[in-house]
């Protein structure tokens, strides 16, 4: 249990590919693509919900992540938190700019808590590497409460109001949920 | 004098962690990590924490997403300052070519030589010729190596992928075969049928108790579907009195997999009650699911 394969990835490894990245060679895009591509894709494609548009805020968000490589401080943190941010950001803002979001937020979530617990028993997913790993360790109520943040893109308040629940609820369950998935990785 | 622990319930961190803050938000959070190692570590742990999260979404991507979108990116990202080796190779190639003509100081010398036309024609004929020899040369070269250097992108790439999978079924295979380790180990681990209450006779699960180690599992064969905000937990009974031994995660109740619980010293039944989401002090007797003794 102790590594997933991009967060555990060496930081010399990582470093060496972020100096190709800013030297601006292509074939670290290449490396970069084929390293990060999947983790990438299921973000964005979880929060677009549709291939066509994922594919193609896959390609902006790789554009966008070799042009902005500059302003990359490791300091801050680690290689695939920033870029998947990059991307979650871009997703995010496709969703809002197609107004997608008004319809979808008050019908799909409703009976996400329910769609989730009968997701669960179908065991095995091959598509979903870590995801039953991850699961197993939430509870349904917390990993919906990260599920609207996260892929939502809802802030905690919006997330509060949404589940009619004690913004200070909201955030609990967000800080637990994520100090339970930090520990995964110890 | 501030309070760091209050900073860190604020949640602050959180909405840092998720993007929400502006850069005067962004800003300010940095500058409390910063200053406070208790705030520092919070940060990083959100962080990581939502990395794994993302990291577990990873999705095999659709066929030919790679041919789709790599190429287009590269296109994009060639005009710009990405270019450099490239364009750099192309222009380097020819300089040795250049030199091998103009470090010939004769022609150079000849120059002011009126007369000697004719023999600087010939000078000139053959730097031509040479340089031509050696631009094709270059050309060739060049793309032998570049052909080279693709072949070992393709080749570290597909080495990468298969490093990624083997990661994740080695991860895989230890938690099956910690699993089949525990049932295949009946000197180890004792098994404890819990039977289901009266008032939940389908249920069944199974305790393994390992007395000399004190590990727990639990092993669930059916349980009732639990309404929101609520959670089964175990409890080991030592003497009569009740100890915490865990609540079970939802893919164990709902009978995915075994469980490592809480180690339990020692233990003479094992009970399962309906608690609160997160679990509680002590159990709420009337609730008890399944029952079982030793």
């Amino acid at each position: 249990m102790s590594d997933l394969p991009l967060i555990s990835t060496p930081p010399a490894a990582e470093a060496a590919l972020v100096e190709r990245l800013r030297a601006g060679d292509q074939s670290a895009m290449t490396e970069f693509y084929d390293r990060y591509s999947a983790a990438l894709y299921g973000v964005i494609n979880r929060i677009v919900k549709d291939e066509e548009e994922a594919a193609d805020v896959l390609q902006e968000a790789l554009v966008k992540i070799w042009h902005s490589m500059a302003g990359y401080d490791n300091t801050k943190g680690r290689l695939f938190t920033w870029v998947v941010n990059i991307s979650r950001n871009l997703a995010i803002d496709k969703i809002r700019s197609r107004q997608h979001r008004v319809g979808s937020r008050t019908q799909g979530l409703d009976d996400s808590l329910a769609a989730q617990r009968q997701a669960a028993p179908d065991a095995f997913r091959p598509e979903h590497v870590g995801l039953q790993e991850i699961t197993s360790k939430l509870v349904p109520e917390q990993r919906q409460v990260i599920d609207l943040l996260y892929f939502g893109g809802f802030t905690q308040s919006e997330a509060a109001e949404e589940l009619n629940l004690p913004l200070g609820t909201v955030k609990t369950r967000a800080r637990t949920a994520l100090k339970i998935l930090a520990k995964l990785i110890r | 004098m501030e309070d760091y622990q209050e900073y860190i319930e604020s949640g602050r961190l959180e909405q840092y962690a998720l993007g929400e803050l502006d850069p005067a938000g962004q800003a300010e959070v940095e500058a409390w990590a910063a200053r406070s190692p208790q705030v520092r570590q919070e940060l990083d742990e959100l962080l990581a924490g939502l990395g794994v999260y993302a990291e577990a979404h990873a999705v095999a991507p659709p066929a030919g997403l790679r041919e789709r979108v790599l190429p287009r990116v590269l296109a994009e990202i060639g005009g710009a300052p990405a270019a450099a080796p490239v364009a750099a190779a192309a222009t380097t190639a020819p300089v040795p070519t250049m030199r091998v003509s103009a470090s010939n100081p004769r022609p150079a010398e000849a120059y002011p030589v009126a007369p000697e036309a004719s023999r600087r024609n010939g000078w000139a004929i053959a730097a031509s010729v040479a340089l031509l020899l050696s631009l094709a040369a270059n050309a060739l070269f060049y793309s032998r190596w570049q052909q080279a250097s693709t072949d070992l992108v393709a080749a570290q790439n597909s080495q990468a992928r298969f490093a990624q999978t083997s990661q994740v079924m080695e991860r895989r295979l230890s938690s099956t075969q910690e699993q089949l380790h525990v049932l295949r180990s009946p000197q180890e681990y004792k098994m404890v049928a819990l039977a289901g209450t009266p008032a939940h006779t389908s249920a069944h699960a199974r305790v393994l108790y390992n007395g000399a180690s004190h590990h727990v599992y639990l092993d669930v064969q059916q349980l009732p579907t639990l309404p929101a905000g609520k959670q089964y937990q175990l409890w080991a009974l030592d003497k009569g009195k009740p100890v915490d031994a865990g609540v079970l995660a939802a893919n164990t109740a709902a009978g995915d997999s075994l469980q490592q619980m809480k180690d339990i010293a020692s233990a003479q039944a094992f009970a399962m009650t309906v608690e609160p989401t997160g679990g509680s002090a002590g159990p709420t007797l009337a609730t008890m699911t399944v029952i079982g003794n030793m």
